[in-house]
């Protein structure tokens, strides 16, 4: 079975977004294995001199480089991502790299009506930069507006059709990320070989 | 005009703090920019609050007494640096001071690029209903391939780009003084010119003669009208006091008050404290003053604007909430029209209270509390957001 990364893309002790990945977890526990990951008590990023990952990210690389796909579920703050799962970013990019050609879908559920949209196409455009390059599964947008409302009391999406939606997608997901491993294998990135650096460049 | 300049990166070497000292040291015959650093501020975290705590205050307290600010951005990622991120996350949250303020954005990185994508999307964040910022539209300064940009001596090299810069901060400031007049109540109008805020005219009471912006005011035109003064009586409406008594009457009252007569001259204030420790400083040489001179001239607008408001009857008061004490104090400024029993406007009260203590008080005696707690605190932000998205939703 796949072994999959759940980062939930907050350090706040309530999280919609930890549910949504908690629910996944439970809901598609026949297809794959989904180990949650918290990235609240990573150090914040601020550039140090030495590129060598503090252990807590290093812990993280590892999980990621082990599994098979990434699912990260970020809220949306200021129509953007938050900034702590912003600095988790810029530590794999900085240090490890390990998100290179690595597989990866978006959630994000947000308070308002729109979902966590603008904070999605903000995540893909940072996960396409050099040091990142993951390959992130085109045209499947997974988002839970009024994200407040939309569990029951047992942690399940209460409406069936978005149950529905999360379906298609994870299932793609999965052909997405055995699609991916071929791609890599016979076009692996460039800059993987290179491990591009802004900082050597 | 004063600007701050915020550095997006917590680096320890950053050339976008350069960039900003380079503004600040070389422009300031235009501006006056003072360069703060974000390194203080703690990772945003929605269920640990620590809006209140020093590093935060200090830049909300800095942002919200400028007329404007300058940020700064690096590009990590094709996005812009997680500090700044945090930083703006909190500026969001419970507080938010750059609601209305005007921004413009620079930045400096390590592509030919030169942060042309964070700098996009550093303009959706501040355009966010939460930040709500005024950004500065185009004029994107970008300074690519920064790690070649300087000299030893930390100046840019090149002349060219030395004059774009300088060409961007002159529109800023242009920009800075719309916005102010956009904010102004009237809209677009500068009123500025409905009112005498140079009391060059004269009324019944005007005491002529004598310099009014003389620091001597209160003594010479005392003297030239035979003012009373100690202990000798005056009869009010209604009973009798000395003028000692009146000055510690009015000393004792729980608010800093201000006279300003029909002619914008400013005559009184209960000097309680020194200027420093004033909820809205006042000096003694000040009395005497016209308005004008006791308002930066970009408030003249707004100012006007007040005065006509109780001199033509359409207030009574006007109140406005200055948000630069700090999370401890509420301090409101009213200003009164006093008028005589047939109505006629004879000038301004203003008088200043910090009403925190008065509403902390009635919470206590009647047991009461103010929503908007833990949970609501975020919606807070929340709220805004759904209305916004919601005609985002209809459009
Ligand atoms: C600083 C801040 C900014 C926010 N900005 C937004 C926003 O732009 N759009 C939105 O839908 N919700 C916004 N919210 C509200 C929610 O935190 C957000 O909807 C989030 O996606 C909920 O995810 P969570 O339940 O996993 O924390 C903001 C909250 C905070 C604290
Ligand atoms: C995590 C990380 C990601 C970066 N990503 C980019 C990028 O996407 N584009 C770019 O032009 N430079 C990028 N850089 C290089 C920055 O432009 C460079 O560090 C620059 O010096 C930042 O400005 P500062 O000196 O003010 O901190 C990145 C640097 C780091 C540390």
């Amino acid at each position: 079975m796949m072994n999959l990364i759940g980062i939930v893309g907050t350090n706040s002790d309530q999280s919609t977004n930890r549910q949504l990945l908690e629910f996944m977890q439970k809901h598609f526990a026949e297809k794959a294995n989904i180990e949650l990951y918290e990235i609240k008590n990573l150090p914040a990023f601020n550039k140090p001199r030495d590129t060598t990952a503090p252990p807590e990210v290093q812990d993280l690389s590892d999980k990621i480089k082990e599994a098979d796909g990434v699912i990260i579920s970020t809220p949306e703050y200021n129509h953007s991502v938050p900034a702590i799962l912003k600095s988790t970013l810029e530590w794999l990019s900085y240090t490890t790299q390990p998100l290179i050609d690595k597989p990866v879908m978006i959630t994000g559920a947000s308070y308002g009506r729109l979902g966590s949209s603008r904070a999605q196409s903000h995540l893909r455009q940072i996960l396409d930069a050099p040091e990142l390059k993951a390959r992130i599964m085109p045209s499947s947008e997974f988002l839970v507006g009024l994200s407040l409302q939309a569990f029951d009391e047992d942690g399940k999406l209460a409406d069936p059709n978005k149950v529905q939606e999360l379906e298609e997608i994870f299932n793609e997901f999965i052909q997405f990320v055995d699609i991916t491993k071929q791609l890599v294998k016979t076009n692996p990135n460039k800059n993987k070989s290179k491990s591009f650096s802004w900082e050597k460049n | 005009m004063k600007i701050v300049g915020i550095v997006g990166s917590n680096a320890e070497f950053s050339y976008n703090r350069l960039l900003l000292n380079f503004i600040a040291k070389n422009l300031k015959n235009l501006v006056d920019v003072e360069v703060l650093d974000i390194d203080e501020v703690p990772m945003f975290n929605q269920s640990d609050d620590q809006t209140n705590s020093e590093p935060i205050q200090y830049l909300n307290k800095k942002i919200v007494e400028a007329d404007g600010v300058i940020i700064a951005t690096p590009e990590y990622n094709h996005s812009i640096p997680s500090a700044l991120q945090s930083v703006l996350e909190w500026l969001s949250f419970k507080i938010h001071p750059l609601d209305g303020k005007p921004v413009m954005i620079v930045g400096a990185s390590y592509d030919v690029q030169g942060s042309s994508r964070s700098q996009l999307h550093l303009r959706q964040i501040l355009d966010a209903p939460g930040v709500n910022a005024v950004v500065m539209p185009g004029n994107e300064f970008l300074l690519g391939e920064v790690h070649q940009a300087f000299d030893e001596d930390e100046n840019l090299k090149d002349a060219s780009t030395v004059q774009f810069l300088e060409s961007c901060i002159k529109k800023f400031i242009r920009f800075i003084n719309v916005v102010t007049i956009i904010d102004s109540p009237e809209g677009m109008k500068d009123v500025s010119s409905t009112e005498d805020l140079y009391a060059t005219g004269k009324i019944d009471t005007t005491i002529e003669g004598v310099d009014m912006e003389a620091e001597d005011w209160v003594e010479q035109a005392a003297e030239a009208v035979g003012a009373v003064e100690g202990d000798t009586y005056v009869k009010l409406d209604r009973g009798i006091l000395t003028v000692n008594q009146l000055n510690y009457f009015l000393k004792s009252m729980p608010a800093e008050l201000t006279y300003a007569d029909s002619n914008n001259q400013f005559l009184y204030y209960n000097r309680m404290y020194e200027a420093e420790d004033m909820l809205a400083s006042r000096t003694p040489a000040q009395v005497g003053n016209p308005l004008a001179k006791c308002h930066p001239e970009r408030t003249y607008s707004g100012v006007a604007w007040v005065i006509q408001q109780l001199r033509k009857g359409k207030e009574d008061v006007v109140r406005a909430h200055v948000p630069t004490h700090g999370p401890d104090k509420f301090v409101v400024h009213s200003y009164q029209a006093i008028r005589d029993e047939e109505g006629n406007y004879l000038g301004i009260n203003e008088y200043v209270q910090d009403i925190k203590p008065i509403i902390d008080w009635y919470l206590k005696q009647t047991g009461q509390q103010l929503t908007g707690g833990d949970v609501d605190a975020v919606s807070g932000a929340t709220e805004k957001v759904d209305t916004v998205s919601g005609a985002t939703a209809q459009d």
